[in-house]
């Protein structure tokens, strides 16, 4: 009886415990979708109108008065392009690696290493060597800026992917008359698949959250969402409508894409160290 | 992990095959990281202010001038209390959620997880105009809330305190969601036997976790505190969108005072060395932990 209990009493206290930390993540991110749904009037208003007609405007604004759908655009340019690229050179090194051991264990190890790098250290001689080439402010320039941490990750988590993939099934391929390229592209790429999707999207979500490189890199004509929405704060003080509705289109693509990866969430955070 | 066997003999054929699959990763890499990396080393030895035009004369002292600069000083130190603040909040509290999470006769579990790992994948500048918005002193839901219960209600971000506890806040907001999901994949995958005979040999839940949870945890535990702490030794997104480094300089991390002495003051010279102290730091810390970790495993 006693101990019955005392069992359930752990229960509701965890259940307590939950609740409250679920209600510190959603309230903030509630309360952002709410104003960015309220008129400029309602937005300002406090104490706070907690019921109201919700209204597009903010994003309306947003798009018309701000030109969001071209940072939205160059966003997604740059992160796909740079993740695309990322793969595919990506793929082929870590295949290499992982069944001719290429350069073992130094070309491996310095992928892993380039974690360690802080990005301000790169951005500084980056931003110094475009301003040469005249790559500074354009799309190519800061694809090339994320490759410096696309590519190392593709490579060091396909690596694993790859060595767990029995070395028999391209071997059959081979007897079989495939030349190893063919066996690469027809055998093994396809059973990667999955792998492959989930570290080219993980890729995806680092670039369009990254900030740092954005904003040295960009100017007018590259503006990404991080940057633009930042920019954003100090413009004529503060619309917090027009904020919200930035922050929630900036948001929504990253939690959508999460769905694809949910399940290899943990090994592409954790550079594969826990699986 | 598999261990794949090699193949036996590697044909000449196969073994150019080999290098040519890996040479546009590596040429890549040299493009993007190493050459860059060599010409900051270079930058780092001359003077050079950018508005002043071109690269300077050869300064060997940039460095000793630099770590004298009782600014870089300060930057460290508010890196530091902030990355120890924030590493041990997140592991705690992570820790704590994720035992909580792995307990079966929990309800809803899947529901509380998800809810818990949204913060993860936002962007840390989305994450830190939201609590701008919500700590406004004017403006903000937080101190109307805290005007109802007749709490005071302070300017956060203008003291230089409550400045870096926000701050610290935030993060751990933003980021323990990472490990929660990292613990409670290690937590999951932790053996019945150990637990099964535990229970047989009639151990508390206390002694439980102190002898099978705690120690078969251990190593997932440090791998996320380094991964952790790698990433807060690096902390500028934050500082930036929430307080630039201020009031005064009460915030400022040492990416961020990098950034300042490259972008506003414009000095290459100085700010690459500082990236390079940095790193340094950085690669330092790891490796203690490195070490602890694989004495701990002994």
């Amino acid at each position: 009886m006693l101990a019955k209990f005392r069992r359930n009493y752990g229960i509701t206290i965890s259940h307590i415990i939950l609740i409250i930390s679920s209600l510190a993540i959603l309230l903030p991110i509630l309360w952002v979708i709410r104003t960015s749904l309220a008129n400029r009037l309602i937005a300002y208003k406090i104490p706070p109108v907690w019921f109201f007609k919700p209204t597009l405007d903010n994003y309306l604004t947003i798009f018309a008065k701000y030109p969001f759908q071209e940072y939205f655009v160059n966003s997604l340019v740059i992160s796909g392009i740079a993740s695309i690229v990322a793969l595919i050179i990506g793929s082929l090194a870590a295949y290499s690696i992982a069944r001719f051991k290429t350069g073992d264990p130094w070309l491996r190890l310095s992928m892993l290493s380039t974690q360690m790098l802080p990005p301000i250290a790169l951005v500084i001689p980056i931003f110094l060597l475009m301003r040469v080439i005249q790559m500074w402010d354009t799309l190519p320039g800061l694809v090339l800026a994320y490759l410096s941490f696309n590519l190392p990750y593709t490579v060091w988590i396909l690596i694993g992917f790859f060595q767990s993939i029995p070395v028999e099934i391209e071997e059959a391929a081979m007897i079989d008359g495939c030349s190893r390229l063919q066996a690469l592209l027809r055998v093994i790429f396809p059973v990667a698949l999955p792998g492959l999707l989930s570290a080219g999207v993980f890729n995806f979500i680092l670039n369009w959250n990254e900030f740092l490189f954005a904003l040295i890199l960009t100017g007018r004509n590259t503006r990404t969402l991080p940057v633009a929405i930042a920019s954003l704060w100090t413009q004529q003080g503060v619309n917090i409508g027009a904020v919200s509705a930035a922050t929630v289109v900036t948001i929504l693509p990253v939690v959508i894409l999460t769905y694809v990866i949910q399940k290899s969430l943990v090994r592409n955070l954790t550079f594969g160290s826990v699986k | 992990m598999v261990k794949t066997p090699l193949f036996k003999s590697l044909p000449s054929r196969d073994r150019t095959a080999a290098k040519k699959l890996v040479a546009p990763a590596v040429i890549g890499i040299w493009i993007v990281i190493l050459f860059p990396l060599l010409y900051a080393l270079y930058v780092s030895f001359h003077d050079w202010i950018l508005s002043q035009g071109k690269i300077g004369e050869v300064n060997f002292s940039n460095y000793i001038t630099v770590l004298k600069d009782p600014l870089l000083l300060n930057a460290a130190k508010n890196t530091i209390l902030l990355t120890v603040s924030v590493v041990v909040l997140e592991i705690a509290i992570g820790f704590g959620l994720a035992l909580l999470l792995n307990n079966k006769r929990i309800r809803l579990r899947n529901l509380y997880l998800f809810i818990l790992l949204v913060p993860m994948l936002m962007p840390p500048i989305t994450v830190g105009l939201i609590w701008r918005l919500l700590l406004h002193p004017d403006l903000g839901i937080i101190n109307y809330m805290l005007s109802l219960v007749g709490l005071p209600q302070p300017i956060w971000l203008a003291d230089p305190v409550l400045a870096m506890i926000t701050i610290i806040i935030v993060d751990v907001w933003h980021e323990t969601s990472f490990i929660i999901l990292v613990l409670l994949a290690g937590l999951t995958s932790l053996p019945d036997e150990m637990y099964e005979a535990a229970m047989i040999d009639g151990a508390s839940a206390w002694q439980k976790f102190k002898f099978v949870t705690l120690p078969l945890m251990a190593p997932t535990i440090l791998v996320a505190t380094i991964i952790r702490m790698i990433a807060a030794l690096k902390t500028y997104d934050l500082v930036y969108i929430l307080t630039r480094g201020g009031p005064g300089i009460s915030t400022e991390t040492i990416s961020y005072y990098i950034y300042k002495v490259f972008f506003v003051f414009l000095d290459m010279g100085k700010s690459s060395a500082m990236a390079f102290i940095l790193l340094a730091i950085i690669i330092l810390m790891t490796l203690i932990l490195m070490r602890v970790m694989r004495t701990a495993e002994q």
